[in-house]
Formats: C-alpha cells, sequence, structure tokens
C-alpha cells in the first residue's frame, strides 16, 4: 500500500514538470503533432517547431550582441536541455513529438525557408534562396542553396527534397505528416499506389524544383514539407523501414552545424561541430541535448549542469536576480480558454450539432466572460506571465485582430449581473443564484485538468469563485479535476455532464488558418459550435484572393469580431514562454518554439 | 526438495495468469489509450479511428488480451506506440541501467546494514543501540521521493558532489574505463538513496538475532571456555545470524525494482522505472503491460529463490 502511494507522488509530480514545460494547463507529455510549415493548429503543449532556421542572430533579445559577426569567442559545449525523455526518431518524416524536433533542430534545422516571430512571421529564405509563383498560382518553383552539405559528404540537391514528398506520400508511409503533402498534384495516385512518381513534383536541375498543388489556395507555401531528406543515406531502405533503422535512429544525417556524434537512448545526445556548415563554421565544437527532471530545471541551470532549458513561472521568479543565469522571455503561440458545450457531434453525418439550448443566449456567455477575473487568473498563478486575449490568436502575431474592434470583456461583475438578468436568468427562489429564464434551477459544471500540478486546484476554484460571486452556480465537474487523457477523453465525446470546460490549444508557427478548430465540419471544434458565417470566412481566408495579405487580415480581422461576439468560447490569455540561459552562453535566440534558431551562432564566452 | 521446486514452479503458472489477467485489466480501464494524446487538428478523426482499427484497440477486450498472451509466449511483447520501437527493444536498452542501480543499491543496504547490525547487536540497549534504531526507523519512515529530492538538494547543489540528473556523463566512449566509472559515479547517489533507506529490516534481523544467538548454550559453552568475546562475536554468532538475512535477498529483488521506479524518475535515470512512469503518462499500454509484467515476474521468482534459499541453509525447512 505504502509504495503504491509513493507512486503517485512520484507521478503526480512527473505530471507537473511535464505541464510546465508544456504551459498553461496542459501535460507536456501526450504526442500532439508538432508538425512543421503546418496550416493547422496542434494542442499546445507540443509546439510547432518551425523557424528554426533563422540566419539572423541578433534580432532577438539575446544578451551579448557584440558577438555577432564572427568575432565570437570559439570553443566549447553548450548543453540544452528538455524535460521529458526522446522517443529517438531522428527524422523529420517520422518524428512524433517535440521531444525529437528539438534534437533536430540542432543537427538538422535548415529548411526551404523559415518563419519565425523575428520575421513577422513571414517565410523568409533559407535552403531555397528564391521561390516564385506560377501565373495561375499553382506551382511554386525553388531555388536551392548551392554548396548545402549533409554530413556524410553529399551536397544537397532538388532530388533530397523530392526524396522527403515521396516517402511520406509513399503508400507504405505511417507517420503523421500526410497532411503536409496531400495538397500536391497526383497524391492521391501516388498513395493508393496507382503511380511510380509524384505529378506535381518536378525536379528541373541539381538546384531547381517546381511543385504543383492540386488547388490554389492561400496558405499552400506555408503547408507545404519543407524539409529535404538525405537520399544517399536513406534510399537503400524500403519506407517502411526508415523509422526503425540504425541510419535513423543511431547514425542520422542531416546538414546543420553540427553532427550526431553519440546517443544514448531518451537520456542525451552529443553533437560535434560540422566544419563544412553552409552558413559557417559554428562557434562551438560541440553541443549536447540531455534530458533532465523538469523540478529541477531553475536549479539545474542556475549550478550549469544546462545551460539552455525552458523554466515555468514559478522556477524562473527566483532567478530574475541570479548573475548566473539570464532569464529571456517570449510570448508563446498558445492560448488557453474556457468552452462552452453548444452541442455535440454527429459521427455520421461529420458535423456539429449545436443542439445544447443551455447556453444558446448570447448574453449568457457574454455574462460568463465579464463575470471571470481574466488579468487575475494571470497574475495570481502565472506569476503575471502572460496576456490577456479577446480573440482566439496569439497576439504577437499579424493575423491577430485590432483589439480597439474587440468587445474587451473586462472583468466587471456588475456588467455580468446584468448581462444575466437581460438574458432572463435571475434569483427567484432567493438562494443567492440565479434561475435559468423557466424558473428551472441552472448549474454549470466546469471540467478542467489536473495539471499543472502546483495550480490547478486553486485557479479552477478561483473561477469558480468569481462565476457564484455574480450569482452562477457554478461547481467542479464531479467534484473534481480530470487527468489530461480523461478530459479529453470526454470533452471529445461530448460527455452530457461537461457544461464549460478549461482547455488550450498550440497555433501552428507557418500560418494563422483557423480550419481544424472552427468549420461546422470540424471534429476537434470542441464547442461545437456551428456558424455559417465563421465557415465562410475561413474558406475565404484560405481562397486564391487571399493571397494578398492584406486582404487576407482583413478576412480574418472580421471572423475573430464575429468570435469576439458570438462567443463559443472564451479566451483566457496567451502564456509567456520563459528560458533560462547560462549567462557565459551567447549567441542564442529564443523563439516561439523553443530556443534551437541558429544553433551555428552560439558560442561561450568564459569570463 | 526437487519435488518441492517443481511444485513451486508450477503454482506459478496460474499465479502468472492470474497476474497477467489483473495486469491487463488494470490498463484496460485506464482512460485514454496512446492515440487520445494525440489532440491534433492537422489529423482528421478517421485517421486515429483507422490507426486504432489498425493496433486493434477497438476489438472487445477478451479478443485485445488473447492476442497479448499469444505474443507473449511468443517473446513478442508488442510495440510500443510512443517510441515507435519494439517494447523488447526499448527494455532491453533500459534494463542494463536498472540492474546496474539494483545491484549497487543492494550492496549498499549490506554494508550499512552489516556494519550497524552487529554493532547494536553487540551493544544491546545502549545509547548507541537506540541510535542506529531511530535512524533506522527514520530512513524507513520517510517516503523515498522526498529522500531523494532532500539528496540532491544537499549532494548535487550545496556540495556539487554528485550528478542530480543522468546515467552516464558527456562525451565518454561506451566501454572504456571512464565511461563505467562515469556510470558508477551517476548511479552512486540514486544507489544510495534506494539503499539506505531500506536497511531497517536487514539491521534490526541481524541486531535481534545477534542478542539470541548470544545467549544459546554454544556461546555459553565457548564463553566458558575462555574464547575471547570478539572471536565469539565474529566467528560463532555473527556467522550464524547472517544466513537467515541472505533469504532476505529473494524478497528484495522486487522490492528494489519496485523502489527504483520512484528514484529512477527523480534522477531522470533511464530506466525500467522511469520508463514505467512516463508510458503510463502517455497511454503507452504495450509498455505498460510488458513492465509491469516483468516486475510481475520478478517477484514471484524472487520469492522461489527466498524460499530455496532457506531450504538450503536450514534443513529443517526442506519440504519433501
Amino acid at each position: 500500500m505504502k509504495r503504491s502511494r509513493y507512486l503517485l507522488g512520484a507521478s503526480l509530480m512527473s505530471v507537473a514538470i511535464l505541464a510546465a514545460c508544456g504551459g498553461e494547463g496542459n501535460d507536456g507529455n501526450n504526442n500532439a503533432d508538432p508538425a512543421d510549415n503546418n496550416a493547422n493548429n496542434a494542442e499546445v503543449n507540443d509546439a510547432d517547431n518551425d523557424g528554426a532556421d533563422d540566419a539572423d542572430a541578433d534580432n532577438d533579445g539575446n544578451n551579448d550582441e557584440e558577438a555577432a559577426d564572427g568575432d565570437a569567442p570559439q570553443g566549447g559545449t553548450v548543453t540544452y536541455g528538455y524535460t521529458a525523455p526522446f522517443a529517438g526518431v531522428l527524422d523529420w518524416n517520422f518524428y512524433g513529438g517535440v521531444d525529437d524536433s528539438l534534437a533536430l533542430n540542432i543537427f538538422n534545422g535548415d529548411a526551404l525557408y523559415s518563419i519565425s516571430s523575428f520575421t513577422d512571421f513571414e517565410p523568409e529564405p533559407s535552403l531555397a534562396h528564391d521561390w516564385e509563383w506560377s501565373d495561375d498560382n499553382l506551382t511554386v518553383t525553388f531555388h536551392l542553396e548551392e554548396g548545402v552539405m549533409w554530413h556524410n559528404g553529399e551536397e544537397l540537391t532538388a532530388e533530397d527534397f523530392e526524396f522527403s514528398y515521396e516517402t511520406i506520400a509513399h503508400p507504405d508511409y505511417d507517420g503523421p505528416r500526410l497532411s503536409n503533402v496531400d495538397r500536391i498534384e497526383g497524391f492521391d495516385e501516388y498513395r493508393a499506389g496507382d503511380a511510380d512518381s509524384l505529378e506535381g513534383v518536378n525536379v528541373i536541375d541539381d538546384y531547381t524544383f517546381e511543385v504543383t498543388f492540386q488547388e490554389a489556395l492561400a496558405n499552400n507555401l506555408e503547408n507545404l514539407w519543407a524539409y529535404p531528406t538525405p537520399k544517399a543515406h536513406l534510399e537503400h531502405l524500403e519506407v517502411s523501414e526508415i523509422e526503425d533503422s540504425e541510419e535513423v535512429r543511431q547514425n542520422p544525417v542531416g546538414l546543420g552545424a553540427f553532427q550526431v556524434e553519440n546517443i544514448v537512448p531518451g537520456e542525451q545526445i552529443e553533437y560535434t561541430a560540422f566544419e563544412d556548415y553552409w552558413q559557417g563554421a559554428p562557434n562551438l565544437d560541440g553541443a549536447v541535448y540531455r534530458i533532465v527532471d523538469g523540478n529541477q530545471a531553475g536549479e539545474l541551470v542556475a549550478q550549469g549542469e544546462v545551460d539552455i532549458i525552458e523554466l515555468t513561472p514559478t522556477q524562473a521568479l527566483p532567478l530574475e536576480d541570479n548573475e548566473d543565469v539570464t532569464v529571456e522571455e517570449i510570448e508563446a503561440l498558445s492560448y488557453s480558454y474556457l468552452g462552452f458545450k453548444l452541442g455535440e457531434w454527429n459521427a455520421e453525418d461529420e458535423v456539429v450539432e449545436m443542439n445544447n439550448p443551455k447556453f444558446e443566449s448570447k448574453e449568457l456567455r457574454q455574462a460568463f466572460a465579464h463575470a471571470i477575473d481574466r488579468q487575475g487568473i494571470i497574475d495570481e498563478f502565472n506569476e503575471g506571465y502572460g496576456t490577456v486575449i479577446n480573440a482566439p490568436e496569439s497576439h504577437i502575431r499579424w493575423s491577430y485582430p485590432d483589439e480597439s474592434t474587440l468587445n474587451q470583456y473586462e472583468y466587471d461583475p456588475d456588467r455580468a449581473r446584468e448581462l444575466l438578468e437581460e438574458a432572463g436568468y435571475e434569483d427567484v427562489t432567493g438562494d443567492g443564484f440565479v434561475e435559468d429564464p423557466d424558473g428551472e434551477e441552472f448549474t454549470v459544471n466546469l471540467a478542467a485538468m489536473d495539471t499543472p500540478a502546483d495550480i490547478a486546484e486553486p485557479r479552477a476554484q478561483y473561477i469558480l469563485q468569481t462565476l457564484q460571486d455574480v450569482g452562477i452556480n457554478a461547481q467542479l465537474m464531479d467534484g473534481q479535476l480530470l487527468d489530461f487523457n480523461l478530459f479529453y477523453d470526454l470533452v471529445e465525446e461530448d460527455d452530457e455532464n461537461i457544461d464549460i470546460f478549461m482547455g488550450a490549444w498550440g497555433l501552428a508557427t507557418a500560418d494563422p488558418d483557423p480550419s481544424g478548430l472552427w468549420r461546422s465540419n470540424d471534429f476537434w471544434n470542441f464547442p461545437r459550435w456551428d456558424n455559417e458565417e465563421s465557415d465562410e470566412l475561413i474558406a475565404e481566408g484560405l481562397s486564391e484572393e487571399a493571397l494578398d495579405i492584406d486582404y487576407r487580415q482583413e478576412v480574418y480581422q472580421e471572423w475573430h469580431q464575429l468570435v469576439n461576439e458570438e462567443l463559443p468560447l472564451i479566451p483566457l490569455n496567451s502564456p509567456t514562454d520563459l528560458y533560462g540561459i547560462n549567462a557565459n552562453v551567447g549567441g542564442v535566440t529564443v523563439d516561439v518554439r523553443d530556443a534551437t534558431a541558429n544553433p551555428h551562432e552560439w558560442y561561450i564566452d568564459e569570463e | 526438495m526437487l519435488l518441492y521446486t517443481l511444485r513451486r514452479i508450477l503454482i506459478m503458472i496460474p499465479i502468472l495468469f492470474l497476474v497477467s489477467i489483473v495486469v491487463f485489466s488494470l490498463a484496460f480501464a485506464m482512460p485514454g489509450d496512446a492515440l487520445s494524446g494525440q489532440i491534433d487538428p492537422t489529423q482528421s478523426p478517421e485517421y486515429i479511428e483507422e490507426m486504432r482499427e489498425e493496433l486493434g484497440l477497438n476489438d472487445p477486450v477478451h479478443i485485445q488480451y488473447g492476442r497479448w498472451v499469444a505474443g507473449i509466449v511468443q517473446w513478442d511483447f508488442g510495440r510500443s506506440v510512443v517510441h515507435r520501437m519494439d517494447v523488447s527493444a526499448i527494455i532491453g536498452e533500459r534494463l542494463p541501467n536498472t540492474i546496474l542501480l539494483s545491484a549497487m543499491s543492494l550492496i549498499i543496504t549490506y554494508i550499512l546494514a552489516f556494519f550497524m547490525g552487529r554493532y547494536a547487536g553487540r551493544n544491546p540497549y545502549t545509547k548507541g543501540d537506540y541510535t542506529i534504531q531511530g535512524i533506522n526507523y527514520l530512513m524507513l519512515a520517510i517516503p523515498s521521493f522526498v529522500a531523494a529530492l532532500f539528496a540532491i538538494f544537499i549532494f548535487s547543489f550545496q556540495f556539487g558532489l554528485f550528478p542530480s540528473t543522468g546515467s552516464v556523463g558527456s562525451g565518454m566512449t561506451p566501454g572504456t574505463f571512464e565511461f563505467w566509472m562515469s556510470k558508477l559515479y551517476h548511479t552512486f547517489l540514486p544507489a544510495l538513496v534506494l539503499g539506505a533507506l531500506v536497511t531497517a529490516s536487514y539491521t534490526q534481523f541481524l541486531r535481534n538475532d545477534i542478542i539470541e544467538s548470544a545467549q544459546k548454550d554454544y556461546v555459553r559453552t565457548a564463553r566458558a571456555k575462555g574464547t575471547p568475546e570478539s572471536e565469539i562475536y565474529n566467528k560463532h554468532i555473527l556467522r550464524n545470524s547472517i544466513i537467515p538475512i541472505v533469504t532476505l535477498f529473494g524478497f528484495d529483488i522486487a522490492s528494489i525494482i519496485g523502489g527504483a521506479v520512484i528514484i529512477e524518475t527523480i534522477f531522470s535515470y533511464r530506466g525500467i522505472g522511469e520508463l514505467l512512469i512516463s508510458s503510463i503518462e502517455r497511454r503507452d499500454s504495450a509498455v505498460v503491460l510488458s513492465v509491469t509484467l516483468m516486475l510481475s515476474v520478478a517477484t514471484l521468482v524472487g520469492n522461489l529463490l527466498a524460499d530455496l534459499l532457506y531450504g538450503i541453509i536450514d534443513p529443517r525447512i526442506r519440504v519433501e
């Protein structure tokens, strides 16, 4: 008995760690999709990892500006820490989670183009120095950098990209990246095994290739798979064998500033400098990717056992005054929300059905928004790290709407009571809680996750308290918090006990398209919100016309205003990601996903 | 003895069968599966449904169970959805670390218990004895994860004596002397915590046995013959008293691996225990099932070993 209790204690602790690394209210451990260049949104904790290849070191707030141009100190080794064991699938086409993508970024981070927060989420040239669209907007032609070398001495060619597309689209491929190639012309035939090659991919010469899409959509480029695969290294393998092969798990080949030297499974990867790196040899002699216990992250970076690691707000706060550590902040590309269950998923027709009358009233939903102290949640539970948002989008991206056009839903219990009254919710029985317009008892069940362990419970109680203050009889569903898996199981199957639920979404780096989460035929539309105008606007945002970014921005502006008014969910906040970096280590660029951008710029300054 | 051994081994088969049913139902009852964590709008629900179908997660429970048992009988433990490799390969990767940790913690337990038990047994009801007892029970009472965090705080962070995470340092070539020293160095602190916490039972066993033996007739005879006191204790009593402790070894196999589950997680020490915890979190049921089953088998084998050792050491226990 005693032992099992220990077990419980230990597992709770590690859940907290994982949640911490994932951000708001999430278990960092579920293996959602970190898909790169993905037009869609992914569950928050396994964020996308794009823009790992920004060539420009000091756009961002790193602390040692002077070392930017080749006069940086040479030598040394930097250790990058992460808090969940990596699976070890070191190939972009097959990897699953952020645990592997961090390792990949260090030795193989470069893609066709890069998208990052410091280029305003616009594609910037990387392996492709240039690209142009055909007049019908269906075909894009990429021109590759010359002289880019793989670690095995081969030169990067257009065939390495063709190899990527044909691997992912291959009938035997069972990895999670299909959505990044399925718009290419001829995908269906190739996937079905009816064609020997992908019709839409055309290699013109060693440094030029073109990709043709089935239809002209605004985010075809951002959606397209952008990583090359070392063809010479892998072509002797069947597609079904690649994932398990030694070539991927023990001797992976990349084209980044570091090459893999040694892998201790699930624990660490050691890299040595690759002198022939196409952007110039790295400053360091080597790098280490090391898995550590997340509870100790703050102390480990203070002790110098790791040099770069993501921190939770409670870990970062005591390090602010520490001379050995620099704490870097960046707005995360994710948001947490409080959703209303407006209906359920109709699996047969694959559409949502907005058939729950409980939250039909828009005024009622808005009353909830005014009742909740969203800034208070940030101050009380996130040490002030985070920003209140009024649209389900990260406020650092171009697609975030003009705040002045949105209802602010500031914390205002009186306004909430007014709205309740307008909607017909009044306290008839005099018990301090409102009844619904029919005079029936009105109770609201909140479903919430049990992570991060230290703040989940008080935060849920805080929200319930503020709702009760305005007269809404809110309580925790079944009186307890839910485990991550159980929570999403119940939310997905529209459990009838759930009235409101607190979740979080991560956003794709490359593109702000809301498809996948918001249309009436999206399974992941958890509030089960069905709105024709919204569907039309989302489709409009992807149309050929929306290739003009100003037009696209207008469309999204309109869509966000609609969501803001209808309020199928209440956006709570956009969290801040925090990184602890050893003060001796410079050249580190912190981006919205991680701090592995441009590792060739990293250096150690011993003074 | 042979008959007894055979009987003991045979009886393990129905026990294992029942254990497998319990383990499987528990894993089955966990909310969610490895795919339910894949909350990713780029994947259509059909894709996930397809994957579930492919993995057989939609089959009725008895069919899933049958498939699982049939696989295990053929030494096929299934495939990890999270690690995307065969479960036997992952366990093979992790097992050496756990064995090293367990062996080292056992050695530490033996050494500590031997010296403390001997001292307490020779000087019963003195201040020293009570101190040892106090320390032992205190350690028994401290939850291992608390002890581990304290050990990390004191030995790693305050004094910087030992690393707090990992099972090996960077820059080592596997197989070299340096590599093994680094492994031992990384293993020492977790092994110390794991080993020190369970010394109580050993120490008290040894102490009580020594006190009891000290009043036996053969000891009185030895004393009467004028044998030096140290020789009586070291030669006559200690030898007899150590024997029952040897049998504890069998029972310990399971409890040490069980204890390693927590310690490994806190020290980020990649072994079986850490694998079990992270697999439970990620609902990687093939791994959870295999590891739990492995721990059950280890318990059964440990108990068997303990019984057999009893029989060898003490002929009176032998059952024919």
